[in-house]
């Protein structure tokens, strides 16, 4: 119809011509149409649209990995291994009594019993049969062909260095998640610090770098054990801190585990008495009560204090244990830690003024670190005279042994209170943190008082010659049903080198120690924690890089200690 | 005219289309090239970790003190024996007898006298 009706208006020449116009119109058509594909074509072939379009999401895919631990020095302290773990689908087995018989084969240590009861449970579609296993475990089950039966592979927390730092590395379960330690921190309040660390790029992370120097901390391990066995203590422990820094260089609880074994539940004993147990710490906190008495001006170096009778405060009478029944200047009341002079000094600062003081240097709070198992203080209900005046020689109020030492390492450290880190952490970071607690001029006077209790006091044993060594002793009798023992004690030694300019702050702390022949039946710190204090200086010291200075005494000592290792010798 | 055209355009559409597969073909060996890499790194890194663990725990102190304890004969150093650059001078022993002037060199004291 159409044809006929265009035959009809138009001439038969331009018909032709009509014809090629509309196939070139649809030659244009086409070619531009293909021209849109080929563009698009091209477009889509060199710039390849990048997948996620939601970052979010794509985040939560990858699994955040889980950080290497590795000590001040780059020594790998926990790290990620890959093994297979295998597991069972019950539904598919068809020979349960085959399947069960060739697994235990396999694997001596699977039970049949429960192994059997296991994969006979009802309506169980997945089954671990046993996780963690060797690499020719896990070929040996997949090569015995059990329909069901496969392993998946997965990650394995392990500890290289065995014992050593356990309590403050900690552990995780078998799903790799912490469960104690900086591994617990790492999953909990550490959780943004352990973010910072991932590489999402590579999915890999930067390890957790600790404050902890592995070999010192072997040094504080070995020497705290075997004065733990030859004292025939309960327990014992060592801390190594960083005065200017806060940073805990080794931190050891005897006994301790071993992280690498896969039953971990641990006893009592095992916990990590340092930061997970109060302690009466005794007479080293006399130490805080002579800076405080320092710091309000209530006394100076040269303050005298009547010592001859004891100390009458309600029903309560307070006496010495080296009684010298004088009057004793200020440093001798230190050098001999005389309890009625230290209570005296107290008494004179007034009940309000020393509860001020003791929270100004953090004694009353928790003491909160990335080691997340942490006790809080146990205080008296009620701050009394007799409350203050036995606080004042370290009975009567208990705290994390750590805290004790955190307290006197900032008293001697110029006076600055820094927040202890297991973290590695330079002078500057150190610097930002840190706030006055008591003058200069006072933690010049607990340095000086600090040597000479060394030099001619109760830890005359802790002296290394060359180190300048200072310190404090503490015997702290235990509370035994409600009654300060006579025989049960807590002996702690807190010090620093070198005293001059000190920069290391060391705990040591033997639980219920006994009396042998070499300490001529003493049991005091004097003769078990100090001379452990020694040991550790000695061995530490060259390794921190500390130069030893010897003075005109100590050559002449050294002189003498040569001439009797010959004779012996 | 029009056939040559198309002809050109034959051949045109095959020499690209050949282009383009073989392309592909070789893009697809590299990718299979890169995945192989891309695992061998992996593998690697898992055996760097793996040997910096065994490296760890070979080297843990405990194990070294043990063997040296058995197999040296060596003590624990002492503050005494730790001696300042500048007082070495005085800390040579009298024998035996150093004779500076034979050996022609002083290897040692150039290198304090580099410290200094």
């Amino acid at each position: 119809m159409m044809e006929n009706k265009a035959e009809l208006h138009t001439p038969k020449g331009s018909e032709k011509l009509r014809g090629q116009n509309r196939i070139r119109l649809l030659g244009i058509l086409f070619s531009a149409s293909f021209f849109a594909i080929a563009v698009q074509l091209g477009q889509l072939t060199l710039k390849p649209k990048v997948a996620p379009a939601n970052p979010e999401l794509a985040a939560h895919e990858t699994p955040i990995p889980r950080p290497d631990i590795i000590d001040r020095n780059g020594v790998v302290m926990a790290t990620d291994i890959a093994v297979a773990s295998l597991f069972a689908d019950p539904r598919k087995i068809i020979d349960m009594d085959e399947a069960v018989e060739s697994l235990t084969a396999t694997m001596p240590d699977l039970d049949s019993k429960a192994l059997r009861q296991k994969l006979m449970a009802p309506g169980r579609a997945f089954v671990w049969l046993k996780r963690q296993v060797s690499p020719e475990e896990r070929d040996a089950v997949y090569n015995l062909g059990i329909p069901g039966v496969g392993y998946v592979n997965e990650r394995k927390r392990v500890y290289p260095l065995g014992r050593l730092a356990a309590h403050t590395i900690g552990y995780v379960d078998v799903d790799t998640k912490g469960i104690a330690g900086i591994e617990k921190f790492l999953d909990d309040q550490g959780a943004l610090y352990t973010a910072s660390l991932t590489e999402p790029e590579t999915s890999t992370s930067a390890p957790a770098q600790l404050a902890m120097d592995t070999r010192i901390q072997h040094a504080v391990t070995d020497e705290v054990a075997k004065a733990v066995i030859k004292f025939r203590a309960k327990a014992g422990g060592g801390i190594v801190m960083d005065t200017e820094t806060g940073e805990i260089l080794a931190m050891a609880s005897l006994p301790d585990y071993n992280p690498n074994s896969d039953d971990k539940r641990l006893t009592s004993d095992q916990q990590n008495k340092l930061t997970s147990g109060v302690y009466e710490l005794g007479s080293v906190i006399k130490a805080v009560t002579f800076a405080m008495a320092f710091d309000y001006g209530t006394a100076t170096l040269t303050s005298k204090y009547d010592t001859r009778s004891n100390l009458i405060i309600g029903n309560a009478r307070i006496s010495d244990f080296h009684a010298q029944r004088r009057i004793l200047t200020v440093p001798e009341v230190f050098t001999n830690s005389s309890n009625i002079g230290t209570a005296k000094m107290a008494l004179q600062v007034g009940v309000e003024n020393h509860v001020e003081f003791l929270r100004r240097v953090g004694l009353l709070d928790r003491l909160i670190t990335e080691v997340p198992e942490s006790a809080k203080p146990l205080l008296p209900k009620h701050w009394s005279k007799l409350a203050s005046v036995t606080a004042a020689f370290g009975h009567g109020f208990a705290v994390q042994p750590l805290q004790g030492l955190s307290v006197v390492s900032d008293l001697i450290n110029g006076g600055m209170a820094i927040p202890p880190t297991f973290l590695k952490r330079t002078k500057e970071e150190a610097d930002v943190l840190a706030h006055r607690i008591v003058k200069p001029e006072t933690s010049e006077k607990m340095r000086y008082l600090f040597r000479l209790n060394v030099e001619e006091g109760t830890a005359s044993k802790a002296d290394v010659l060359g180190y300048r060594v200072g310190g404090k002793t503490g015997t702290a009798e235990k509370v035994v049903n409600g009654r300060y023992s006579k025989e049960k004690s807590l002996a702690t030694f807190i010090g620093a080198f070198p005293m001059d300019h000190p920069k290391y702050a060391i705990f040591v702390m033997l639980d219920e120690p006994h009396a042998t022949p070499e300490t001529y039946g003493f049991a005091t710190a004097g003769w078990n924690a100090v001379p452990t204090a020694s040991k550790i200086i000695e061995r530490i010291a060259p390794l921190l890089g500390v130069t030893p200075v010897f003075t005109a005494e100590d050559l002449v000592k050294l002189e003498k200690q040569a001439k009797a290792a010959k004779k012996n010798g | 005219m029009v056939k040559v055209f198309n002809a050109l355009l034959v051949m045109g559409l095959l020499v690209s289309a050949f282009f383009l597969y073989s392309l592909e073909h070789s893009t697809r060996g590299l990718e299979r090239q890169i995945a192989k890499m891309k695992t061998g790194v992996s593998n690697q890194r898992e055996s760097i970790k793996l040997l910096n663990a065994e490296w760890s725990s070979l080297t843990r102190p405990e194990r070294l003190q043990k063997l040296a304890e058995d197999r040296l004969k060596l003590k624990a150093i002492t503050a005494s024996q730790i001696v300042s650059v500048a007082d070495l001078s005085s800390k040579i022993p009298d024998h035996p007898v150093v004779k500076l002037d034979d050996q022609g060199t002083d290897p040692i004291g150039d290198i304090l006298a580099k410290m200094q």
